[in-house]
């Protein structure tokens, strides 16, 4: 009996405790919901000093080891040294911070650990629908104004959604197909020519299965090159619509399937193993979304220094990834002095030096100094000049269209 | 005759079983050295160090993220072979309210499945402000680890019963004296090889860690999955290789520690 009514209490504490830990906890939240209205919109020189000293957080991917290296050993030094802001990398995929994000949001925690989010597209869009964005902060950044293009359609909308401010342009991505010139001489220049390409290489093709961004983006750009892109511009994301204007790529894929690795039955899961198979033999041609990534494989010793970059005569989908502030982020004034900075010739520079990732500031915008500087950089072996890419770059499809796109390719696609 | 058979034959599998564990291990040695190694050449056509650099540069932090998701997983898997212990005597030796339904829900964790259980357990650690924190990520790790510690102990608890224990309170030892040299002695296979378990599954928790350590607690795995995503081998093997060799090394130290505590205990009883 004695023991019953220990166990009992004991019980009735442990029940007690979380009770009071939550409600405390509530409280908490509430004193500091005011901190949440952060003003963006009021002399950048006050935000300035409201930085300094903090520890701001970069959430994104964290499988590219050398934009790790970049954030850390080039980035994060400028900011310390300039602004007296600490850079904290965090390796995180973008479905894991929408999830923490939406999580404290049901939540109601008010001071979240994520400050900076690497971010587009899709992602973006239901952020932003949700309300876990902070915004708008775009134009407030002085270097916005200086460095980067106002009418550039990419700065205005990422993959045809409004950006209103809501994130920055950080880097600049491309579909770029890749093959060696030891292996396979001719370089597809259209759909026609990469199905006459398969034919000839049976069973050595293959691309990744969406939602892989780069086997997605590849669908897309065989779509433009068959149906064309104006139409996709302002298409409305209904099933029926959508599936009847891209049925004659439909049937391309169909047909392309036969010729392709494993007849397409099954494609890879993701970009890397096709890249992966591209590097052990098993295929002849790969794609990247980053346009310049050939060079830096080469360097590495992944690729034989046969192997280039090549593009549709049409052109291939081309996208711009951003910057996003946290609605709860905690440091949002530190937060704002980063991305400025990030946006700033110095550091898209030394992004293209040591990424080799497209720079997002407008070449016409340098000044003389800035732009020896930007012409100086190597762009290395195997791939294409930045005004070939940019000349041959086609815009993304509306948000809400490429998920119906992935969908439909399940169902008529794979295996037919 | 039939002994000396089934001998050699259990000498066969031992060495099956040995070479399906160490060729994987060796390709993971070469690829950790190798850049390129096409389809079907024996050997990797270009060598380079490039993994062992960036596994050493001080921006990965690679070595002291290692120590601190060990120290994270030692202090996981010791709290779980205590609690799993006591859990499993009060389960195995007494009589309580609930005592059926404590049982189930023991096992409770492993059976829902992993995403949909950490989105609430999220929510909860939340409110309780429990998530980002180091705290946090060891209880959540605990519920992971549990179900197994506890049904490793139960067992064991099981068929050592307490007629033992009895016995040494009738010659007069306390209730401290008789767990001490009696029953903890005889705990120590089933604890080795909870904390072993518990230790492994603490080490290579990937999303609940990062959901709940919410990019503060930094640990191993996070650090590594991402690589073996993106499918770059040369790196994946580095890591892959160092999260083997460290946890080698953490399950040697445990058998040490093991060894001597049991040696200790038996030289005092004498």
């Amino acid at each position: 009996m004695n023991k019953r009514i220990i166990t009992l209490f004991l019980t009735t504490f442990i029940v007690l405790i979380l009770i009071v830990g939550c409600s405390n906890k509530d409280r908490e939240m509430d004193a500091n919901a005011s901190s949440e209205a952060f003003n963006a919109n009021r002399d950048f020189k006050e935000i300035l000093k409201e930085a300094k000293g903090e520890t701001v957080s970069f959430y994104g991917w964290g499988g590219d080891e050398d934009r790790n290296k970049w954030l850390n050993k080039t980035v994060a030094p400028i900011l310390k040294k300039e602004y007296d802001i600490t850079l904290d990398v965090v390796g995180m995929d973008i479905d894991d911070i929408l999830a923490k994000l939406s999580g404290e949001k049901q939540a109601g925690l008010k001071k979240g650990s994520i400050d900076m989010i690497w971010i587009n597209g899709e992602n973006f869009y239901s952020a932003k629908e949700n309300d876990l964005l902070f915004g708008p902060f775009l134009e407030q950044l002085p270097n916005f104004e200086k460095y980067i293009d106002n009418e550039d359609e990419e700065v205005n909308s990422d993959f045809g959604f409004s950006i209103d401010g809501y994130e920055a342009p950080y880097s600049k991505a491309q579909l770029v197909f890749i093959n060696d010139s030891s292996v396979t001489k001719e370089t597809p220049k259209n759909a026609k020519e990469l199905m006459k390409y398969c034919k000839e290489n049976k069973g050595k093709v293959t691309y990744a299965a969406p939602p892989d961004f780069t086997g997605s983006a590849f669908i897309r750009t065989l779509i433009y090159d068959i149906v064309g892109h104006e139409q996709f511009l302002d298409m409305k994301a209904d099933k029926k619509i959508v599936k009847e204007k891209i049925e004659p790529a439909l049937e391309y894929l169909r047909e392309l399937n036969k010729y392709l690795w494993n007849e397409g039955k099954t494609f890879p899961a993701t970009s890397g193993e096709v890249k992966n198979m591209f590097g052990d033999g098993e295929l002849v041609m790969t794609m990247s979304y980053s346009p310049y990534s050939v060079a830096t494989e080469i360097e590495k010793g992944v690729y034989k220094d046969t192997v280039r970059t090549f593009l549709f005569d049409k052109g291939t989908v081309g996208n711009t990834n951003y910057i996003a502030i946290a609605k709860n982020s905690s440091n949002k004034a530190a937060a704002i002095v980063a991305i400025n900075e990030i946006i700033s010739a110095k550091v898209q520079t030394t992004q293209f030096e040591e990424l080799k990732e497209l720079a997002v500031v407008s070449y016409d915008k340098l000044n003389d100094e800035e732009k020896k500087r930007f012409d100086s950089i190597k762009i290395g072996q195997g791939v294409l000049p930045q005004d070939e890419l940019l000349s041959k770059r086609l815009p993304e499809m509306p948000a809400n269209i490429v998920p119906i796109i992935e969908e439909i390719w399940i169902e008529e696609v794979v295996g037919k | 005759m039939k002994s000396i058979n089934s001998h050699s034959l259990l000498k066969f599998l031992l060495y099956i079983t040995l070479f399906i564990i160490l060729v994987p291990v060796l390709i993971l040695i070469l690829w950790t050295f190798a850049s390129r190694w096409p389809w079907p050449k024996l050997l990797p056509e270009v060598y380079s160090f490039r993994s062992i650099k960036e596994v050493l540069s001080p921006h990965a932090n690679a070595f002291s993220t290692l120590f601190s998701s060990i120290f994270l997983s030692l202090t996981v898997a010791v709290l779980s072979a205590i609690v799993g212990t006591m859990t499993a005597r009060a389960l195995v030796l007494y009589d309580f309210v609930g005592k059926r339904v404590i049982d189930l829900l023991s096992i409770a964790p492993i059976l829902v499945p992993g995403t949909v259980f950490a989105m609430g357990i999220h929510i909860v650690f939340i409110k309780m402000s429990l998530s980002d924190t180091l705290l946090g990520v060891i209880i959540v790790h605990l519920i992971y680890t549990l179900p197994y510690s506890i049904n490793i102990m139960k067992d064991l608890t099981d068929s050592i019963g307490k007629e033992m224990e009895l016995q040494a309170y009738v010659l007069g030892a306390s209730p401290l004296k008789s767990f001490r040299f009696i029953t903890l002695p005889l705990l120590i296979p089933g604890l080795m090889s909870s904390i072993s378990m518990a230790y492994i599954i603490s080490f290579s928790q990937y999303f609940i860690t990062l959901l709940i350590g919410g990019g503060n607690v930094k640990t191993f795995s996070v650090l590594m999955v991402p690589f073996i995503a993106k499918g770059d081998r040369t790196l994946s093997s580095a890591y892959g290789l160092i999260f083997i060799v460290s946890t080698l090394l953490i399950f040697v130290l445990i058998d040490r520690v093991f060894k001597g505590l049991s040696f200790k205990t038996r030289k005092e009883e004498i």
